[in-house]
C-alpha cells in the first residue's frame, strides 16, 4: 500500500491538515501502523471531521467493489469506498434508489455512515443508518468483524464520525423506483408560518420535501422561500443522470459572492416562476443533486474557504427560535444563497451520535470574513442552545467544546466504543484538555 | 438465463484501469470472464463485483512474470468450447526508477512485467486468435512509451517495446480482417500504481478511461490514446528535438 505525505481538505477548505495518506487498493486486513489514524472518503465534510494533522489518513475512495446484490430485494452490500454516485449508476437502470440520500451523491458509504446522513425524505425513511443492516469494522484492537442492526458498536458507528474504526464494507436496503423521474411542485411561501403549513400538509402524501430559503431578505419578507415536494413518478424512463460537464477551474477572488450579487440571485431565485406554485416532471439529478453538475464549486468561495452553519431546533420551542435565527442572519448581511430549511420527522435513528432530531433544521454558507462570521456564530449558537437544539458536526468547523455534550446526551455512551487509535481534528477541537 | 455469448481472458484483471474497462463492457453486454492474476482473495474481490454486474466469471491464479505457463495450451482448457472474443492484457507496474537503476535485478523485473510477460502472453493469445480466426488482442500500454524521457525511461522502454512488439503483430495479421490488435495508451490515470502523485488537470479517472478503452476495444482501434487528446501531446513531445527536451525536466 502506497503512503504519501499530503494536505488534505475538507470541503469547507478552510484549514487544510498535513497527514500521512495511505490509499489501500484493497480492504485491509490490518490497520497502517499505530496511529493516529482517521478514515477519509471523498472530503466532503464541510468542517475538520475529516481531518488529522499529523497522523495517517486512510483514504477510502478505491475501495469501490460491490461485492453482493440481491435484484429480488434490493439488498446490496459493497466496499465502504463506492460513492453513492456509483451505487445510483449500478442501481437505477436495475430499478432502485439509495433508501435516503444528501444533496451531493459525491460522497462515499462509509462517510455517508460515519455522519448519518439525511436526506429530503427524514420524515419518512429517517436516516441512511437506518438503512444498514450490517457492515464490517476494523479496529486497531480487534480483527475485522461483522456489526448488525442492534449491535452497540453498529450504533456506535452509525453518526460515529469515524471514530470507532475503519468501515470496510456495508449493506444498504435501496428502495425500488419505476422511474428515475419525480413529479414535483414549488410552491413560493413568503414566511416561516407558512413553510410550516407545508411541511405539516405534505408530510403524510410527500416522500420528499425540503425549502430553499432566502436568507438575505428582512423585514417583511423575512423568511420567504420555495417549497419544494416530490413523489418517485409512474413515468419516464430509468435514465442515468450524467458526470459533471463542468468544474470551477480555480478558487475564485473571495469578492464574486457579496451582498449584491447574493441578493440578485436570491430574488432571482425567487422569483423564478410566475404565479404560486408549479408542476414539474423532473430528474432525481437536477431534484436531489442540483450542485453535482458542477465540479469543485467550494472554489467559488475563494482561497480563504467557508463554513456551513446547520443546526436544527426542537419543535417544543416552536419557530420562534428558527424566526431569530433568520432574523440575525439577515441582519448580518453575510448569508449566501441557496439556504435550505427542512422540518425532520420521527424516525429515530440507531446512531448514538446521529444529528438528526425532530424539528426545523436550516443549513447554510458563510464565506469566512473572519471575527464577524464567527461572531453571528455565537449569537446563533447561543439561540440553539436556549431552544434545545443542536448543531451537525459534518458540518462544523467552529463549534464550543462546551456546547458537544449539552447538545449530544449519548455522548457519555458513545466514548465506550472509541477506538483508541482513531481520532480528527474536530474530535481533538471538542476535547481541547 | 442462457449463457452469455461473448467470452474474454483477463490478465491482471485486478488492475483497476482493467476492471473499469470490464465494468463499461458490462453495462453494454454480458460476458463470460476468465480473470486471470497473482493473488486468489483480490481476484475474488473483482468477480464478486463483476459477477453483480451481470458477467459469468471463472478466476485462475497465475504468477503472470515467470514464463513457464503455457497460455497457448491452459487457454482453451477454460473456454467452454467456445471461441474467445477477447483477450485483454493489463498488468503492469510503474518502478521506482531510481532503484531499478542502481539494482540490476530489479530493473529486470520491471522490464519482465512490462514487456517480456506481456509479449509471452500476447503471442500465445496470438497463436490463439489465428486458429479462430477472428477476435480481439487488446493490451494496455502506456503514452510513456511514446518517447525516452529522463524522468521515466526505465518503464517507458519496457512500454515502447510492448507497443512494438504490438505494432508488429498487427502488420502480421493485417490481412485477416476479423482479427484485431488494440494497443491502449492511457495517459496520466488516478489509479492505485500513481496514489503517491499530486493530481494535476492532466490526470483522467480510471472510470473515463476504462470506458474509453472499452469502445477503443469494441471498434477495434489499432492505436487508441486514452483520453484522446494524448495523441497530440504525445505527438508534440516526439517531435520535440532532443536539445529542447534536454532543457526539460520531462
Ligand atoms: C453539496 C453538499 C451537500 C450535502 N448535503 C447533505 C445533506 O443533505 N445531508 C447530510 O446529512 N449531509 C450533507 N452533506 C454532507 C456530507 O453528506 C457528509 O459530510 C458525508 O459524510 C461526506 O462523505 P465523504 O465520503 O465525503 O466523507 P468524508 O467527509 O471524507 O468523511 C466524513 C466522516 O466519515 C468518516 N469516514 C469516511 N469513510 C469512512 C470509513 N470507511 N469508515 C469509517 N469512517 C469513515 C471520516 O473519518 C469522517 O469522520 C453535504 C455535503 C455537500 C458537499
Ligand atoms: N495509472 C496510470 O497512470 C497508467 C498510465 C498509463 C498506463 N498504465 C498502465 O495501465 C495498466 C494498469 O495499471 P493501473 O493504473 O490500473 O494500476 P493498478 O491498479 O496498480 O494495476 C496494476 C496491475 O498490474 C499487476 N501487477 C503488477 N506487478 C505485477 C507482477 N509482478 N506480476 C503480475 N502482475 C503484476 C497488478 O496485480 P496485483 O493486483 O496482484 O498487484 C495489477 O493487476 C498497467 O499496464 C499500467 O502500466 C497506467
Amino acid at each position: 500500500m502506497t503512503t504519501t505525505t499530503r494536505e488534505m481538505h475538507a470541503w469547507g477548505k478552510l484549514r487544510p491538515a498535513r497527514a500521512t495518506v495511505c490509499t489501500p487498493a484493497w480492504p485491509p486486513a490490518a490497520l497502517p501502523g499505530p496511529g493516529p489514524l482517521l478514515a477519509y472518503g471523498l472530503g466532503r465534510s464541510y468542517g475538520d471531521s475529516c481531518l488529522l494533522d499529523g497522523g495517517t489518513m486512510i483514504e477510502t475512495r478505491f475501495l469501490d467493489r460491490i461485492r453482493a446484490f440481491d435484484p429480488h430485494t434490493g439488498l446490496l452490500r459493497a466496499e465502504a469506498g463506492i460513492s453513492l454516485d456509483a451505487i445510483l449508476r449500478f442501481c437505477v437502470p436495475r430499478g432502485w434508489f439509495l433508501p435516503t440520500t444528501p444533496g451531493t451523491a459525491l460522497v462515499t458509504l462509509g462517510g455517508a455512515i460515519a455522519n448519518d446522513v439525511h436526506g429530503k425524505n427524514h420524515h419518512r425513511s429517517g436516516c441512511i443508518g437506518n438503512h444498514i443492516p450490517a457492515f464490517d469494522l476494523l479496529r486497531s484492537d480487534q480483527p475485522v468483524q461483522t456489526c448488525h442492526a442492534g449491535d452497540a458498536l453498529h450504533a456506535a458507528t452509525i453518526g460515529g464520525l469515524g471514530l470507532t474504526g475503519l468501515i470496510t464494507a456495508a449493506q444498504i436496503q435501496l428502495t425500488p423506483i419505476r422511474s428515475a423521474f419525480l413529479d414535483v411542485e414549488l410552491i413560493r411561501f413568503s414566511g416561516l408560518d407558512e413553510f410550516m403549513a407545508l411541511s405539516a400538509e405534505s408530510a403524510a402524501t410527500w416522500e420528499h420535501t425540503v425549502a430553499w430559503i432566502d436568507c438575505i431578505a428582512g423585514g417583511a419578507s423575512l423568511g420567504r422561500g420555495i417549497f419544494i415536494r416530490g413523489n418517485w413518478s409512474d413515468r419516464g424512463a430509468l435514465t442515468l443522470h450524467r458526470p459533471a460537464r463542468l468544474s470551477v477551474p480555480m478558487d475564485l477572488p473571495a469578492c464574486t459572492l457579496n451582498r449584491f450579487s447574493v441578493r440578485a440571485f436570491n430574488t432571482l431565485y425567487y422569483r423564478r416562476f410566475c404565479g404560486k406554485t408549479k408542476t414539474l416532471h423532473q430528474h432525481y439529478a437536477p431534484f436531489f443533486y442540483p450542485l453535482d453538475g458542477v465540479g469543485q464549486w467550494n472554489r467559488i468561495y475563494g482561497k480563504r474557504g467557508f463554513y456551513q452553519y446547520q443546526c436544527v431546533t426542537p419543535p417544543a420551542a416552536g419557530t420562534g427560535p428558527m424566526v431569530q435565527i433568520l432574523k440575525q442572519i439577515a441582519a448580518s448581511g453575510q448569508a449566501s444563497f441557496l439556504a435550505v430549511l427542512k422540518t425532520f420527522g420521527h424516525v429515530a435513528s440507531p446512531g448514538l451520535l446521529s444529528f438528526p432530531t425532530p424539528g426545523i433544521t436550516l443549513a447554510l454558507d458563510f464565506a469566512d470574513r473572519g471575527a464577524r462570521t464567527r461572531e453571528l456564530f455565537d449569537r446563533l449558537d447561543a439561540i440553539v442552545r436556549d431552544a434545545g437544539g443542536r448543531l451537525y458536526p459534518a458540518k462544523d468547523a467552529r463549534m464550543r467544546a462546551d456546547d458537544f455534550p449539552r447538545f449530544y446526551p449519548q455522548l457519555e455512551t458513545f466514548r465506550n466504543h472509541l477506538d483508541p487509535s482513531f481520532t480528527s481534528e474536530f474530535w481533538k477541537r471538542m476535547h481541547p484538555h | 438465463m442462457s449463457a452469455p455469448t461473448y467470452q474474454a481472458a483477463v490478465f491482471g484483471a485486478t488492475s483497476s484501469i482493467c476492471q473499469e474497462t470490464l465494468r463499461a463492457m458490462l453495462r453494454q453486454q454480458p460476458a463470460r470472464l476468465l480473470l486471470i492474476g497473482r493473488n486468489a482473495g483480490k481476484l475474488a474481490a473483482v468477480a464478486d463485483d463483476l459477477r453483480c454486474r451481470g458477467a459469468e466469471c471463472l478466476t485462475l491464479t497465475a504468477p503472470l512474470a515467470d514464463f513457464a505457463t503455457d497460455w497457448a495450451s491452459l487457454l482453451p482448457q477454460h473456454s467452454a468450447n467456445r471461441p474467445w472474443d477477447l483477450f485483454l492484457l493489463a498488468h503492469g507496474t510503474m518502478p521506482d526508477q531510481e532503484q531499478a537503476l542502481a539494482d540490476g535485478n530489479s530493473l529486470a523485473e520491471v522490464l519482465a512485467v512490462n514487456f517480456v510477460s506481456p509479449a509471452v502472453i500476447a503471442a500465445a493469445c496470438g497463436a490463439i486468435l489465428d486458429r479462430q480466426g477472428h477476435g480481439t488482442l487488446a493490451v494496455i500500454g502506456s503514452v510513456a512509451g511514446d518517447r525516452g524521457r529522463g524522468s521515466n525511461f526505465v518503464y517507458g522502454s519496457a512500454k515502447a517495446g510492448l507497443d512494438t512488439f504490438l505494432a508488429g503483430m498487427r502488420h502480421r495479421f493485417a490481412k485477416r480482417q476479423r482479427i484485431k490488435i488494440v494497443t491502449l495508451k492511457p495517459g496520466m490515470t488516478d489509479s492505485p500504481m500513481t496514489a503517491h502523485l499530486t493530481k494535476g488537470p492532466l490526470f483522467s479517472s480510471a472510470d473515463r478511461v476504462g470506458a474509453l478503452a472499452w469502445q477503443a476495444i469494441r471498434a477495434g482501434t489499432p492505436v487508441a490514446y486514452l483520453p484522446g487528446w494524448w495523441k497530440l501531446v504525445m505527438t508534440l513531445i516526439r517531435w520535440l528535438p532532443e536539445m529542447v527536451l534536454h532543457r526539460t525536466r520531462l
